[in-house]
């Protein structure tokens, strides 16, 4: 219903050329916008050891258990500085596994020596010691829906199911021909397990077959698996080896979904992350793979739709990695002892939003005085109200602001808009304003009214852009015209004269960088020319 | 057969009587726009040639303001009458002279004399002597004369003046003057007041050292203004009265005082005093005294609207109007008036604010692009499907066109820059390409450098969701082949790629990347996808078949036949003497035609499948495009120069023809002669106007477009022989009016009607209460009357009255 007077013509500024944009659009996606919205204030990096292993705990406050060395240092990632809350340093060799239990309250940690334990989150004192690998333990796990018991693997090529509460091996799973490195349990079911290993075959088990040697199913990566974890629906399982993360369907009996391959090097660990889970409740989540390598990037997979949605640099080689169950707070572990603990902004409001609810009471709202005539408000009352939804909207024609430069090229003067936009330091716009005045014919009538000062600008601008290869194409020639229009003013002083010796001198170099060009191109066009033949 | 694309600017609108209309001359028509809305209600349809003049006969009271008839001129010789409510044809008054103005003084004046009815109209019409000699170098062919319209003749013996060429008539609006410019000479002539066919009208002569253009009478005083082509306006103040005075039987005592002081007025002209202003750079094209006579609008070439305060001679401007100015039509409605542009445009604007309300736009005028780039520049294209055509315009767009439903659809602003008329033009859109499906478009821009910095080449590509034409920008591509011109751009039939071929010496290939997002298909814009080229000979034009599997690029002389996807060379056949400039595959069949220009022009056609030449022809082709047959296309030859000088008279003024050929025949198939060919296009339109209009028995195979020189176009079956008119079907139908408000009860709203009936009902209602003498004493004691003059009203009402009733 806006009715806009219609007008004779409209207002058009200078514009710079436009830039070509980058062909990934990043940063632009509400994907991409989500997942660099995990912000690291400041990485942890006084740990001096690489994390093999990040674990959130799966009940609230989400506590994250990081282990670097021998020792496992606990976070409280909600807090604003990010400092070890405490740290577990019971163990006599690396610490490689880490695990909470599905209620939060005890923690399994495994290390090289061969020796699992169960700690008490809270007292931090270990409860349970349980050692029977021979070898290094490489993983440890807690069936999701089943508090007894624990699953673990080693460089023994043995996965071993555990009693906790009685120290003793239930059941001694033989299959692997090499290191088991990995291992899940299945999300839907407590009996069964996944474990990956060296030798490239990633079982899935069922305690409950007696004869113990043999998997329900297996597939085969390809390459040494580094992880592999259940998705959410139990029924699909991403494995990481090399340089892919494959997607398999356990119930169509092993078939392979999918394989992502965009890492450069090892992939190392995989974990979920969850998107969109706070604003749209249950259906809105939408699920993601988080994988990292040892190429430093952070890949997020959409296996939806089988694609990759966003892509993180960090500048070491990563190890580990840990999405919160609440979706707050993204870790990722690096070779050389750098935690970075991203969270999300989000979250804080949520905090904000909760503690206001909560101190409801103590906090009285500010009591509005009635507004007189005799205030001053009282005349600017109702201004800031915003229009409601039926309401019929009186729009005030838009003000177009105009820069300087434009301002006076629209009264056309154009030498005060040349000298105006060279004052500034913007060289797109020079160069804009300089392409409208050939436009409209004024550049060399501008160049020839140029006062010495303002020609002095001129030239400093002229020896410090005509050779960028943007501008190139329009600033040579101008700047050949100049010193052919204005030879006797130039003669006559001395600063001008400063000004052609600097031009003069980025000119030389500019050639002698051509004549570098040049000559690599001398030398690479027989070779494209002799691959072109093939 | 449709024919449209008139100009709306041949000569001034005329609104109607209550405002709500605009009669504007659209060549052999008068077409009603509702000033509302913009958008046609109605067309006047009986005159064969240009109609040069419309006259709404006005209302004599207000209560006539519903009446439409109106008086129209034509080149035809006729002059009608018509009622434009029906459009209903009432009068023809036939004079057998081309008229190229016409005035009628008697309806201007007629209000005080309503009664005498049996008085003659009388027009003044400016005609063309068609008998005077062509070759006579100074024959004068223009004439004055007088016609008296109700006895449909021409006034025998009365030419009032001889002119070399019929001059445009202009009226005072009390219908007391008219006159005629004559190059330096201002003619005015006074009507008398009893018109008869043999009277003889008392002329003044006005003089001036440069040439006029316009002038204009002032509504109450004896004031004239004439504008020149310097631009200067002069103003002569209380012309006539030694002259006209002296017709009006008064003393003339003062006649022959020519030492009076008279500032300005030249020589003896007749008139008190002349004053100039000067203000306008160019000539003056318009000039208008507003209703009540204290201001005068003028604009010119430069396309300001000025308006100046008589008195005074202060300025106001309506300014950035973007084309030359040439007619401003005040209306009934003082609040409306319209001012029509050298563009084609007639802006409605709201009056004392000058804000344009409304534009009625016909189809943009071809403009002649400067010296350096008029050989790259590309015609018109076609939407077939659609029956859309686009058209470059002046300040730097493209519009688009319906052709079934002669109006414009949309305007595309493809520089970001403001049209200044007048000024040099350095930057100009020179090609332009439509995709098939009409979704896509692209153009390239020139701007001409300034001694050889800072010229530049653009080429853009836009993309529009909808059917209606509004295109945005997808992408910008600097310099698509470094600095050397583009000759060609095409889309491929079948898939998002694009070529643009160049004089540098290569083609590329252009293509659209998708991506999907929400759900639907996004276009992330065009990047190159391959480059070619033959021997870095100068590319002159591409196409691509079809079916979009071969792409053919013209190296030249030769043409060079490329695969789109893998970009391989597959074929080259053909040589022509001069540069191929047009290239156009015949549908689907294995044909391709070429034509080239310059000093030995040739049409060829050639086999695909045999990479040979089929025929060839000598002509100079303006326009190729293939028929609905896939082995028949048409084109549009130029005459040779020489055929057209000799047989100048048989043609009848045509230059051009449209031949339809068959592939397998040198002969054609029919040939059509046309007016105006250079310059035009040709199209081959799938679509049909409107399922009503062509429901009458036989299925449309489609139609031939062509637009000539002046963008006037044609629609025509290439298959009936039968050129039976259809008029242009207006799909939106009538408009319906809107009831607005105006004058006074624009500000205040309607007046209350008085029901005096209501009132005597309510005073016999009043019934005589029963204590009068209560009422007597209340108020304050201040205001009441005193007491002695209190007694007599009381005591009188405390007698009992008698009820009339009793009588």
């Amino acid at each position: 219903m806006e009715v806009e007077p219609k007008k004779a013509s409209k207002t058009f500024p200078v514009k710079p050329k436009l830039k070509p944009k980058p062909r990934t659009p990043s940063g632009k996606t509400p994907e991409s916008k989500y997942w660099s919205s995990f912000k690291t204030t400041h990485p942890l990096d006084n740990l001096a050891f690489s994390v093999p292993s990040l674990a959130f705990s799966p009940s609230p406050p989400h506590l994250l258990a990081a282990a670097h060395s021998a020792t496992v240092s606990l976070f409280s990632p909600h807090r604003t500085t990010l400092s070890p809350t405490h740290t577990i340093s019971s163990f006599s060799d690396v610490v490689s596994s880490l695990s909470f239990r599905s209620d939060g309250q005890l923690l399994a940690a495994s290390d090289l020596s061969g020796l699992i334990q169960v700690f008490d989150v809270r007292s931090r004192t270990p409860l349970r010691r349980l050692r029977s690998h021979a070898r290094p333990v490489r993983f440890v796990r807690y069936p999701v829906l089943d508090k007894l018991h624990l699953v673990s693997g080693g460089d023994d090529a043995l996965v071993k199911y555990w009693d906790v509460a009685g120290e003793s091996v239930v059941s001694e799973l033989r299959g692997h021909k090499d290191y088991v490195r990995c291992g899940d349990c299945s999300p839907a079911d407590a009996n069964c397990f996944v474990t990956g290993s060296y030798d490239h075959v990633v079982k899935l088990w069922d305690v409950r077959v007696r004869d113990g040697n043999r998997a329900a199913t297996e597939v085969n990566h390809g390459s040494p698996v580094q992880d592999v974890i259940f998705l959410p629906s139990g029924s699909l399982v991403a494995t990481a080896g090399g340089n892919s993360v494959k997607i398999w369907d356990l119930i169509g009996g092993g078939r392979m979904v999918y394989s992502m391959e965009s890492h450069n090097k090892t992939v190392t660990s995989i974990c979920v992350g969850t998107m969109g889970a706070q604003q749209s409740g249950e259906e809105g989540v939408q699920l993601r793979i988080l994988s990292v390598g040892l190429d430093g990037y952070m890949k997020v997979f959409d296996y939806s739709r089988m694609k990759v949605t966003h892509s993180m640099r960090f500048p070491a080689p990563l190890l580990s990695i840990g999405f919160s169950p609440d979706s707050n707070v993204r870790a990722i572990g690096t070779s050389n002892g750098i935690l970075y603990v991203g969270k999300r902004k989000a979250k804080e409001n949520a905090e904000g939003g909760a503690n206001g609810i909560l101190g409801l009471g103590s906090v009285e709202e500010p009591r509005r005085r009635v507004l007189k005539p005799s205030f001053y408000r009282y005349f600017h009352r109702g201004q800031s109200e915003k229009p409601s939804e039926g309401d019929y909207l009186v729009m005030r024609p838009k003000k177009v602001k105009l820069a300087e430069h434009d301002k006076l090229l629209k009264k056309f003067q154009h030498k005060n808009a040349l000298i105006s936009v060279l004052g500034g330091n913007d060289p797109e716009k020079v160069v804009a304003v300089m392409e409208e005045l050939v436009a409209r014919r004024a550049l060399l009538k501008c160049v020839l009214n140029l006062d010495a000062d303002d020609l002095g600008l001129l030239l400093t601008f002229l020896h410090k852009n005509s050779t960028v290869p943007r501008y190139s194409s329009l600033l040579l020639g101008l700047a050949k015209k100049v010193i052919d229009l204005r030879l006797e003013d130039i003669r006559a002083s001395d600063a001008l004269k400063g000004h052609i010796r600097n031009l003069k001198r980025s000119v030389d170099e500019e050639i002698r960088i051509q004549e570098g060009l040049q000559e690599i191109q001398g030398m690479v066009s027989p070779l494209l020319r002799i691959a072109g033949r093939r | 057969m449709i024919r449209g694309g008139k100009s709306y600017v041949s000569s001034p609108p005329a609104f109607s009587n209550d405002a709500k209309r605009l009669l504007v001359c659209t060549g052999n028509t008068v077409s009603v726009f509702s000033t509302s809305t913009g958008l046609q209600m109605g067309s006047l349809e009986g005159h064969v040639a240009l109609v040069t003049s419309v006259i709404v006969v006005p209302a004599p009271s207000p209560a006539g303001r519903i009446l439409c008839y109106c008086w129209t001129a034509s080149l035809d010789g006729t002059i009608r009458y018509w009622d434009f409510s029906t459009p209903e044809l009432m009068k023809t008054v036939d004079v057998r002279l081309p008229i190229f103005s016409m005035v009628i003084p008697s309806l201007l004046s007629q209000q005080n004399e309503s009664s005498e009815k049996a008085s003659d109209v009388f027009a003044y019409i400016s005609v063309e002597n068609i008998r005077a000699q062509e070759t006579q170098p100074k024959a004068l062919r223009g004439q004055v004369r007088k016609c008296n319209l109700t006895k449909s003749s021409l006034a025998g013996g009365v030419t009032l003046k001889e002119t070399k060429k019929p001059e445009y008539i202009t009226i005072s609006s009390s219908g007391e003057f008219f006159g005629i410019l004559d190059k330096q000479k201002l003619h005015i002539w006074k009507v008398p007041e009893i018109e008869s066919e043999r009277v003889v009208l008392k002329r003044i002569d006005l003089h001036h050292t440069k040439k006029f253009t316009v002038f204009a009478f002032h509504p109450t005083q004896r004031i004239v203004a004439a504008g020149d082509v310097t631009g200067r306006i002069l103003i002569w103040r209380g012309f006539g009265k030694r002259t006209f005075s002296m017709g009006d039987g008064q003393a003339n005592g003062r006649s022959i005082n020519f030492d009076e002081d008279k500032p300005g007025v030249r020589g003896n002209d007749d008139a008190d005093n002349c004053s100039t202003w000067h203000w306008h750079p160019h000539e003056v094209n318009c000039l208008v005294f507003s209703s009540d006579g204290a201001y005068i609008y003028s604009g010119g070439r430069e396309g300001v609207l000025v308006v100046w305060q008589i008195d005074t001679g202060k300025k106001k401007f309506l300014p950035r109007i973007g084309s030359p100015l040439l007619y401003f039509v005040d209306s009934p409605d003082p609040s409306l008036a319209s001012i029509s542009c050298a563009d084609n445009q007639i802006h409605l604007l709201k009056m004392p604010a000058m804000e344009m309300l409304k534009s009625i736009s016909g189809i943009k005028l071809p403009f002649s692009p400067p010296e350096a780039v008029s050989s790259l520049c590309s015609g018109c294209i076609f939407d077939q499907k659609a029956g859309v055509v686009a058209l470059h315009t002046e300040n730097y767009g493209i519009q688009f066109y319906s052709l079934f439903d002669d109006h414009a659809i949309s305007e595309v602003q493809v520089c970001e820059r403001n049209h200044q008329p007048g000024n040099e033009i350095t930057v100009v859109v020179t090609q332009l390409a439509l995709s098939v499906d009409g979704s896509f478009m692209s153009t390239v821009e020139v701007r001409l450098p300034e001694e050889d910095i800072g010229g530049l080449v653009c080429l853009k590509f836009w993309t529009s969701d909808s059917q209606d034409k509004h295109f945005r920008l997808l992408t910008v591509i600097y310099e698509p082949h470094r600095d050397s011109d583009i000759s060609a751009v095409a889309f491929r039939p079948t898939q998002l790629m694009a070529v643009t071929s160049s004089f540098g010496g290569d083609f590329k290939t252009w293509v659209c990347g998708n991506e999907i997002q929400k759900g639907e298909v996004q276009n992330t814009g065009w990047t190159c996808y391959a480059v070619g080229s033959y021997k870095k000979r100068p590319m002159t034009a591409a196409t691509f078949s079809a079916d979009g599997s071969v792409l053919a690029v013209a190296a030249e002389t030769v043409i060079t036949l490329w695969d789109p996807d893998r970009n391989i060379l597959v074929a080259i056949i053909g040589d022509a003497f001069t540069p191929i400039k047009t290239l156009s595959f015949l549908g689907q069949s294995g044909y391709i035609v070429s034509a080239s220009r310059g000093s030995r022009p040739q049409l060829s056609v050639w086999s695909l499948s045999k990479l040979s030449k089929l025929w060839s022809y000598s002509l100079q082709i303006e326009a190729v495009t293939c028929l609905g047959d896939p082995s028949t296309f048409a084109v549009l030859a130029l005459l040779p120069k020489l055929a057209t000088e000799s047989q100048g008279m048989a043609l009848g003024g045509r230059d051009g023809a449209i031949l339809a050929f068959d592939v397998n025949k040198p002969d054609p198939m029919a040939v059509w002669s046309v007016r105006k060919a250079e310059g035009g296009a040709l199209a081959f339109l799938q679509g049909s106007p409107s399922r009503e209009n062509f429901t009458q028995g036989k299925t449309s195979r489609g139609l031939l477009a062509f637009v000539n020189g002046d963008h006037e176009y044609v629609l025509f079956d290439p298959y009936s022989d039968e050129a039976t008119e259809h008029g242009v079907a207006h799909r939106k139908g009538l408009v319906s009016e809107e009831t607005e408000k105006y004058g006074y009860s624009s500000v205040y709203g309607e007046l209350q009607e008085f029901n005096h009936e209501r009132n005597q009902t309510a005073e016999i209602i009043i019934a005589p209460s029963e204590k009068p003498w209560a009422t007597l004493f209340s108020g304050s004691s201040q205001t009441l009357p005193p007491l002695t003059k209190l007694c007599s009203a009381f005591l009188e009402s405390l007698l009992e009255k008698r009820t009339a009733v009793v009588e």
